[in-house]
């Protein structure tokens, strides 16, 4: 039984990571249909960028600051001057990004080795804490929790309850519409595809304290999100909470009960759930 | 059509002649290039005949290596019998795999590239059956009916025959009625709907006979390599058979092995003075988007077409 409720909670602390990658490659997906395979890769760099300025200040804080802002310039200049010039065909979207993930990948490796490294955490982030009914669970995975909680809140007071948000859901739904009454869609993607670059590199700092950084780590997180974002429906945020969920509980579980074949217990039934809705939960046909 | 003849003639007898007057290093490569090439050429069977970006051949490519290296190597079956299971295998797994053809677009990219991850991560987990990241190793070399094929030389005769019955078949298929409708689809799906073609039957059957192609060279991989682990089932496998396949350009037999063939003799070169090749290949994927998106093929194309500005 207590294995049940610490299984549920690593699933949800995997959950909290997975939506911080998911949700801004769903919404700029849905916003101009572009398809950024890059965002392991950005996940990855912000995790080192974050690792070395934990090691040369101490504060944690910072060190996701600095994650999330040399992403938020990294995917700019990708946005600006590699993905707008080929316009809309996903398949050269697809090749192009994942170009610029290999190139990052091995910068990557040529500065930071190719060991595995971990953040150090501060020490309000060490140890654990006692759960009721005994269970002693480590406080970092539950502060992600409540991390992840809390942006995925804001995420939807910022979609659904102010004027941005309400330009940006017009734009998912119908963007030749909102350019032509005035509002400038590219600007908007801009500030969309910032955020979601910053989310990408914060979430990096924070599973490189959760998990650890490696080469080939950016593969592992981005084909997870990809799944998340392939179940709660392309394009839907509350989607991506949801296929968070779902993603990290049957990762957890699977990892637990059938080690060998855990990818298979994460993966069919992602392909059952698409054979009866090839659009997800959430998704709409594009 | 005669210069097409004469074309294949010279280039037969040009690749009929490299062993005897080239090293065994570029004998090697060759023999490289030409499995590459085939893998390629499965998924240009999806993406340059019916229009589907998959990002999972590399899976039906190592399950087939992957069985033939098993049953040879744990369970001393021959060469024939294992390399038909490994295409058996390699090909029902494409037939499962081919429910992915439900969905269109981006979500078919995306469905067939966590398909790609099973294989990879049971390749990579089930270390008790697979072997774990060390693989299968010491896969004998093959034999056939009491001949036994060592040298390098003779395994490269080998890949040609069998590629050249393979390039037959896949040139009778192009061009028969199932080809014309799945390029007929590629490039009006509702218009073949509206037609009366049961569209969703040609893209399965069209699925699984790419992944039937995609076992092959499977087998002529393990044979080649004499190991296999679970890098060849990895994301990268698949996503340069496709770049290989669009630098050579897409729709033709001959492009994919000019991709392969440059992408392989690139990496052979730069690999032996740099170190990081994969920011090359990064560097490759990111040129040919921006630059050459219809291949060298494409630029053939163009320059017989006198610059009209025809494009592929």
């Amino acid at each position: 039984m207590t294995g049940v409720i610490v299984q549920a909670i690593n699933g949800l602390s995997l959950a909290a990571l997975l939506f911080l990658l998911a949700s801004g490659f769903t919404v700029t997906f849905g916003l101009m249909r572009v398809v950024n395979m890059a965002y392991g890769a950005y996940y990855l760099l912000g995790g080192y960028v974050g690792l070395s300025v934990m090691r040369a200040t101490g504060s944690f804080e910072l060190a996701m600051l600095a994650g999330g802002l040399a992403i938020v310039v990294l995917g700019f200049f990708v946005d600006r001057f590699l993905i707008r010039p080929i316009g809309s065909n996903h398949l050269a979207q697809v090749l192009l990004t994942v170009g610029v993930a290999f190139f990052i990948g091995e910068v990557c490796l040529a500065i930071w080795g190719g060991d595995s490294l971990k953040i150090q955490l501060p020490s309000y982030l060490r140890g654990s804490v006692e759960l009721p009914g005994g269970i002693y669970y480590p406080k970092l995975r539950l502060g992600l929790i409540g991390f992840g909680a809390f942006v995925a809140f804001s995420l939807w007071l910022l979609y659904h309850k102010t004027q941005i948000g309400a330009v940006v859901r017009a734009g998912v739904d119908d963007r030749e519409m909102v350019n032509a009454i005035g509002i400038n869609v590219d600007r908007l993607f801009v500030l969309v595809s910032a955020l979601a670059s910053f989310l990408a590199g914060v979430a990096g700092v924070v599973g490189g304290a959760f998990l650890t950084l490696n080469p080939g780590a950016e593969w592992d997180i981005l084909v997870l999100a990809l799944v998340v974002v392939i179940v709660g429906g392309l394009g839907s945020l509350e989607g991506a909470v949801l296929g968070g969920i779902v993603v990290g509980l049957l990762d957890a579980y699977g990892r637990w009960l059938a080690p060998d074949f855990s990818y298979f217990v994460l993966f069919g039934p992602m392909a059952i759930l698409l054979l009866f809705r090839p659009t997800g939960l959430f998704g709409k046909e594009h | 059509m005669s210069y097409r003849v004469i074309g294949i003639v010279v280039l037969a007898a040009i690749l009929a002649a490299v062993p005897s007057i080239a090293s065994e290093y570029w004998v090697a490569l060759l023999t490289q290039v030409l499995i590459f090439g085939l893998l390629a050429l499965s998924a240009d069977l999806l993406l340059g005949h019916a229009g589907l970006f998959s990002l999972c051949h590399a899976a039906f490519f190592a399950v087939s290596a992957y069985t033939v290296a098993i049953l040879q190597t744990r369970y001393g079956v021959t060469t024939i019998p294992a390399a038909v299971a490994g295409l058996v295998a390699g090909t029902l797994l494409a037939a499962v795999f081919a429910s992915a053809v439900r969905t269109r677009g981006v979500y078919f990219i995306l469905i067939t590239l966590a398909f790609g991850y099973i294989v990879w991560g049971v390749a990579h987990r089930w270390a008790s059956f697979t072997g774990g990241d060390n693989g299968v190793t010491n896969v004998p070399p093959p034999s056939l009916g009491g001949l036994q094929i060592v040298t390098k030389a003779h395994y490269y005769y080998f890949v040609l025959v069998v590629l050249a019955i393979c390039l037959l078949g896949y040139r009778i298929l192009t061009t028969s009625p199932f080809g014309l409708a799945l390029r007929g689809i590629k490039s009006s799906e509702s218009r073949m709907r509206s037609l009366g073609y049961r569209v969703g039957a040609h893209l399965y059957v069209a699925f699984i006979i790419s992944g039937f192609y995609a076992s092959l060279a499977g087998v002529l991989y393990i044979y080649y390599n004499r190991f296999v682990n679970p890098v060849a089932a990895g994301f990268p496998i698949s996503v340069e058979a496709i770049l290989m396949a669009i630098i050579g350009g897409t729709g033709t037999i001959l492009g994919p092995f000019i991709g392969s063939g440059i992408i392989l003799v690139l990496r052979n070169w730069v690999s032996g003075f740099f170190h990081y090749y994969t920011a090359v290949l990064g560097l490759i994927f990111i040129a040919t988007v921006l630059w050459a998106p219809n291949g060298v093929m494409g630029l053939i194309r163009s320059w017989r077409s006198g610059n009209r500005g025809e494009g592929a």
